[in-house]
């Protein structure tokens, strides 16, 4: 599965667009992490347990996004955008989203 | 090129949960979490409230300056509370340089607590209600008890700090809040409880030394249950687990096992107030 | 007492009138989707040059709100952490509805395809409780022989009724803009 947020691949053409297809993954941390937050945001500087959870929910929104591919027979989906939202207090929210398409080599 | 809108299956964004039995998971966790959490900080309070010296305690408390208001007490009455204290404390085994200082409050409350540095507030509504020495011996050794034991450290180090962790946890569950809070109080009341009633046995083993007797006791007790509304005479065991104190008819019966068990007798001649007691006590008005 | 009673019969709402409610909004969206399929919604930014078009933007917003029972449930997660999956449904569901009303909007256009398909979502905080909005929006194409019956500003077949949303068509090539039903922001889009 080829993912990018190109729309046009040097190598390859798009056969056939199959549509959008999403994937999104809403997660929160344990309350010891949001303590440590809460202690951080005094001092500044990295909040390592949030990096981590929108790394864990951009991945696990990524994986989702794929099996929709995959589901409905697209090998490559482009165009794909990612965006971040706060659901809850402490609950982050990972969309994609992109077009799901067919490729082949370009002849 | 072909455009075309495949729908993808149903299901890829959404886990799959029983929602009721998710709910119940996580309500039992989150319950048991904080139970454990504010029974591990309550012991680690104790714990570490007997490690602190009393000097220090002291020391701490008098820089601290509370203000405990004996303003409007007559200078017998204070002495005679301070004598009552002298006089109880031989038989309860008070820990090394443990000394209590006892005031006065004008208030017409019934209530009579012991803070931080071995202070003892008693107040003016309770005193008031006071039927004989006996009774009074018995609060007396009872708030001295809370001291000795370091109960007030305890009620700093082990609930201030279990009520700070329980408040964040709680709060960031939103919602389930206010469920969390009751939980986390109940649990902190065994502990209140249970101190409560170490202090009463400590207290009638103090009367017992001073009179040879506990005749009268718990008198006191029988009064603050007509005045509290604590009326019930058939408790049931969730009245039992919600209250600070234990209440009035365990408590008496705690009192009347405890004399069987040490074999005290509970027959005795009460000895009665000092003449001027009730003048020091009007003395403000 | 009182409030343990008040507590029961709100738990009780969220869970038989939410859990209804998203069944009942999961099979029309199921419906929905099957009817409008007929129309691509792409993501691509590149359209198709086949014959001439117009365009017009396109939008389709949406606001859900959580019931009381994922509210009470995602709270307990957060203590935990890992996936608040109470949400989840929601924001699918949001999502799909937008967009379904994103190509309801198209098709009353008759528009034979919508370009570079683009969605936003945003919390619309009220107290603890969470309320989310989604909006859906891109470029509906409208081939040319469609175009002369094609409704332009005629609000009673572009307006949704339910987010209120409205397309105005432009016959000028590259451009399209929307405006929300407040007026207030003006979205500029030049994308093709």
């Amino acid at each position: 599965m080829l993912i990018s947020n190109l729309e046009i691949l040097p190598d390859h053409k798009v056969v056939r667009h199959l549509g959008l297809v999403q994937g999104s993954s809403v997660r929160s941390k344990h309350v010891g992490r949001d303590f440590m937050a809460f202690f951080k945001n005094i001092f500044g500087g990295e909040l390592r347990g949030y990096t981590e959870l929108l790394h864990e929910s951009r991945e696990e929104a990524t994986l989702r996004l794929v099996e929709q591919a995959e589901q409905i027979g697209a090998n490559a989906v482009l165009n794909v955008r990612y965006s971040t939202s706060s659901i809850a207090a402490g609950a982050a929210e990972i969309f994609v989203y992109g077009s799901a398409v067919e490729i082949a080599d370009r002849d | 090129m072909r455009y075309e809108n495949r729908q993808p299956p149903e299901g890829i964004n959404i886990t799959r949960v029983n929602p009721y039995t998710q709910f119940f998971k996580l309500l039992l966790a989150a319950t048991l979490f904080l139970v454990l959490l504010v029974v591990a900080l309550q012991f680690l309070g104790g714990f570490m409230a007997k490690r602190v010296p009393f000097t220090y305690e002291k020391q701490v408390s008098d820089k601290l300056g509370i203000d405990l208001n004996s303003a409007g007490a007559s200078p017998e009455m204070i002495r005679y509370l301070n004598e009552l204290a002298i006089r109880v404390s031989p038989g309860m085994q008070l820990g090394e340089s443990v000394a209590v200082d006892v005031h006065y409050n004008s208030e017409n409350v019934f209530n009579a607590f012991a803070t931080m540095g071995g202070n003892l507030v008693f107040y003016r509504g309770l005193l008031k209600e006071i039927p004989h020495e006996n009774a009074l011996a018995m609060v007396m050794a009872h708030e001295i008890a809370h001291i000795n034991h370091r109960d007030p450290m305890a009620a700093l180090g082990g609930g201030v700090t279990s009520l700070i962790f329980t408040s964040f946890i709680t709060g960031s569950s939103g919602l389930a809040e206010r469920f969390l809070n009751k939980a986390t109080t109940l649990t902190s009341m065994q502990f209140t409880r249970s101190m409560e009633s170490a202090a009463d046995e400590a207290a009638l083993r103090g009367v017992n030394a001073l009179y040879g007797h506990v005749n009268g006791a718990a008198d006191l007790f029988e009064v603050m249950g007509d005045l509290t509304g604590d009326t019930n005479r058939n408790p049931n065991i969730l009245e039992r687990f919600a209250t600070t104190h234990p209440l009035r008819d365990d408590r008496i019966g705690a009192i009347v096992s405890l004399a069987k068990d040490n074999e005290w007798t509970l027959e005795g001649k009460l000895t009665p107030l000092p003449a001027e007691f009730w003048q020091w006590l009007n003395v403000d008005d | 007492m009182i409030e343990g009673v008040l507590f029961l019969v709100l738990m009780s709402c969220g869970l038989i009138f939410g859990q209804i409610a998203e069944k009942r909004h999961l099979k029309s969206l199921v419906k929905r989707e099957l009817e409008s399929n007929s129309l691509p919604a792409i993501a691509s930014r590149y359209p198709v040059d086949d014959q001439p078009y117009q365009q017009h933007l396109v939008t389709g917003g949406v606001v859900i709100a959580s019931d009381y029972f994922k509210s009470f449930t995602a709270g307990l997660i957060n203590i935990f952490g890992g996936r608040v999956t109470p949400f989840e449904s929601l924001l699918d569901r949001g999502r799909r509805e937008a967009l379904l009303r994103m190509k309801s909007n198209a098709q009353d256009l008759k528009a034979d395809y919508v370009f570079n398909v683009k969605l936003e979502t945003s919390r619309i905080a009220t107290g603890r409780a969470g309320a989310i909005e989604v909006l859906a929006y891109g470029t509906a194409l409208v081939s040319g022989n469609d175009a002369n019956n094609a409704p332009t500003i005629d609000s009673s077949s572009t307006n949704i009724a339910a987010s209120g949303d409205r397309a105005i068509s432009h016959r000028s090539v590259g451009n399209a803009s929307a405006i929300n039903n407040g007026g207030i922001d003006t979205t500029e889009s030049s994308e093709t």
